[in-house]
């Protein structure tokens, strides 16, 4: 009775099983593909997706109430980056009802524009607001002053641009004593600059038809707002010239956060339906079978080479499926370097399948197994960057070294080079990649094989 | 096969001064005994006596600390030897199947893991669920079944590629009249058909109407092996019946082990 012989009917035997609970089989597919697609669909909207840049809800309390506050609102609304209430057609709120709602946490930025807002502008002069503010929101908060910025210069413009100048000159360094002569130069400044813009509104009137025209097509004016490409907001201070690199291979729809999402995602799914198809090994031990499989005449080992079998078929059907929806539901050609995906995904398998043995041949009870493997498999996604992309981020050199102690880095890094940097088996970086996860195959399997001899054949 | 035979007949398999230790606990303290071909040989003990420990050396699922085994005159190492297991099979005391695979496909595993394949295979299981009398619940599955057809169809696995020796370990723990007498008349009709077996039980009336010898063991020693009536004599008994022979020869005392 030959090794292979025996493994091929355990692995055999527990596709049988595995199938025959349509319902387990079918969560045991179905989950890894719902929340690859969940995630793929919320990073998209978290990164903009096709719909623009995200945005941040900013709460706005009018106390003026003037045509330039008015003005300073609508700019608001028009700004990328910003949703803001209360919308048009929602009743104005007050500030204490604003302060009320912050203390409860029910919203987290609220906009005030002082009574005195019209006549401040009036003057010509900068009005100071009041931002009512939870601190701990720090990445809308990046998005809120973005859009603020749009909003002044469109409300403001030009009319400001002495306001303006005098201001950045100050922040700039000059001293606030010298705001006589500093406020001189600017005056000078602006007036060169309202006559520039005075010329430029004065030739596009000539040329644009009339608002309401006989056709009756209004003509809306060009935005005023920066874009919010940080290099293209950058270039309107500072000449910049973009060069934009796009590896050919990365497939038009692919993102970025979509690709993290569906390696992550897929990663540690596939952790947890290995896990539990190695776990399979306890509940025969636990289910008293063991000692009959032991009793076959085969090398013991092969009742573990089984489920190894069993556990990567049903891993390559699970990654399979995953990327074939993966890639059709967000229309992402995932297998343009089939080789590469397929050496890449073996590899990959083997890892998970080798940890999942260990965990198994380790664990006394299959709640040890489960407890363990969970914990495992959590921390290793959220340190390994299963769930946010930390890859990305230059993360410091102890999370690093945390990362790279984990699985899903070094899977996630290798499906990343495939899908997003479009490189292939000949890339140092994919190389190296698959080597680490080979390395930890074979360590992980060389210790599930002692303590399997340990803990299942001489304990039986 | 009569006792007489069966002493007289060249053993299948021979024990010779088997130790086995769980920790501080001696649970097999220097058995000897030999089996003779075509015997059905009882191992009769209180709970925790150390026969299924036994049996699992046996088995090969534990290597004793020491004593030497032979099978037909050969010596006998099947902890280590896939060839000396192939010659045994194993009832468990526990249901060892699938519950969720069907009797047939219970069959066919166990088969398959045991060098059966092809026709061999199919003739092997269509025998098996004769024996456990479940031809007509083949294709049913295994958790559907009450607790004496799991035992018949336990029963039919171990004994599914036809080995020299059957180990049986409490085999009707838990069943019903109907199965027991099933399980009883399976299995002399094995010992009709030459196949040799060892049954371990706690069961007086069992032992006595199953085996042609019995061997009583208690806190791993061997007290006494012979047929029941030796027994009886053995323990100054004559006459008297299995479990007073038994309960002369191991005591009153409670066993909780």
């Amino acid at each position: 009775m030959s090794t292979l012989t025996t493994a091929l009917a355990m692995a055999r035997k527990d596709l049988r099983l595995y199938f025959r609970d349509r319902t387990g089989m079918a969560l045991g597919f179905l989950l890894p593909i719902v929340l690859v697609v969940i995630f793929g669909f919320v990073m998209k909207v978290v990164n903009g997706g096709d719909s623009g840049p995200s945005r941040a809800t900013l709460w706005v309390v009018d106390q003026d109430g003037s045509e330039a506050s008015r003005a300073f609102v609508a700019a608001l609304r028009s700004a990328e980056t910003l949703r803001v209430r209360p919308a048009a057609d929602e009743p104005a709120v007050d500030e204490a009802r604003m302060r009320r709602d912050l203390a409860d946490g029910e919203l987290h930025h609220a906009l005030l524009l002082p009574a005195g807002f019209g006549a401040t502008v009036a003057k010509r002069e900068l009005p100071e607001l009041r931002m009512l503010r939870d601190p701990d929101r720090t990445l809308e908060q990046q998005l809120i002053a973005i859009g603020m910025m749009q909003a002044a210069i469109a409300a403001l413009g030009p009319d400001f641009a002495e306001a303006f100048t005098t201001r950045m000159l100050e922040r700039a360094g000059l001293p606030k004593e010298w705001r006589e002569r500093t406020t001189a130069l600017a005056r000078g400044f602006a007036g060169g600059v309202r006559r520039l813009f005075e010329e430029k509104e004065a030739q596009a009137s000539a040329k644009a038809p009339a608002a309401g025209s006989a056709e009756g097509v209004s003509v809306a004016a060009e935005p005023a707002s920066p874009s919010l490409d940080p290099a293209d907001f950058l270039g309107q201070l500072v000449p910049v010239v973009n060069e934009e690199f796009r590896p050919p291979e990365r497939p038009r729809q692919l993102t970025f956060m979509l690709s993290h999402s569906v390696s992550g995602i897929g990663v540690m799914m596939l952790m947890f339906g290995l896990m539990a198809c190695a776990t399979q090994l306890i509940r025969e031990r636990e289910e008293g079978v063991l000692p009959r499989l032991l009793g076959a005449p085969s090398e013991r080992a092969a009742l573990l080479w089984g489920k190894y079998l069993f556990a990567l078929l049903i891993g390559a059907l699970q990654l399979a499926l995953l990327f074939a929806v993966g890639g059709f539901v967000f229309e992402v050609d995932f297998l343009r370097d089939p080789v590469a995906f397929l050496v890449a995904s073996f590899v990959i398998l083997l890892a998970i399948t080798s940890f999942g043995m260990l965990i198994a041949a380790w664990a006394r009870t299959s709640k040890q197994a489960e407890g363990l493997s969970t914990l495992l498999i959590l921390v290793m996604s959220a340190v390994g960057g299963a769930w946010f992309p930390l890859q990305a981020f230059d993360p410091p050199a102890a999370v690093q070294v945390a990362m790279r102690c984990t699985l899903t880095d070094w899977a996630i890094r290798t499906y990343q080079a495939l899908f997003w940097h479009g490189h292939g088996l000949r890339d140092g970086d994919v190389q190296t990649n698959l080597a680490v996860l080979l390395g930890f195959t074979v360590a992980a399997t060389v210790a599930a094989r002692a303590l399997f001899e340990r803990r299942y054949v001489r304990a039986a | 096969m009569s006792p007489t035979d069966a002493q007289r007949a060249a053993p299948l398999l021979e024990i010779e001064s088997l130790r086995y230790r769980y920790g501080q606990r001696l649970a097999v303290d220097g058995a000897t005994f030999a089996i003779a071909r075509g015997e059905l040989f009882g191992l009769l003990g209180p709970n925790g006596a150390g026969k299924s420990t036994t049996l699992r050396c046996i088995a090969g699922l534990i290597e004793p600390d020491a004593g030497s085994m032979r099978f037909a005159g050969a010596p006998f190492t099947p902890a280590t030897s896939g060839a000396d297991r192939a010659r045994i099979g194993a009832v468990p005391q526990e249901i060892a199947l699938y519950g969720e695979l069907t009797a047939r496909e219970n069959l066919d595993f166990f088969g398959e893991l045991h060098g059966l394949s092809g026709a061999p295979l199919a003739a092997a299981i269509d025998a098996g669920l004769a024996l456990a009398g479940l031809a007509d619940r083949a294709n049913d599955r295994v958790k559907s079944f009450s607790g004496g057809m799991k035992r018949r169809l336990n029963l039919a696995v171990g004994n599914l590629h036809a080995p020299e020796l059957l180990l049986l370990d409490e085999p009707t723990a838990g069943v019903d009249p109907q199965s027991r007498n099933h399980l009883f008349e399976s299995l002399l009709a094995l010992r009709a058909a030459g196949r040799t077996l060892l049954y371990t039980t706690h069961y007086m009336e069992e032992a006595q109407r199953l085996c042609d010898r019995i061997a009583i063991i208690d806190a791993g020693k061997l007290l006494a092996i012979g047929t029941a009536s030796e027994l009886a004599a053995q323990a100054g008994l004559p006459g008297a019946d299995l479990e007073a022979v038994f309960l002369r020869l191991t005591g009153r005392s409670l066993r909780d082990a």
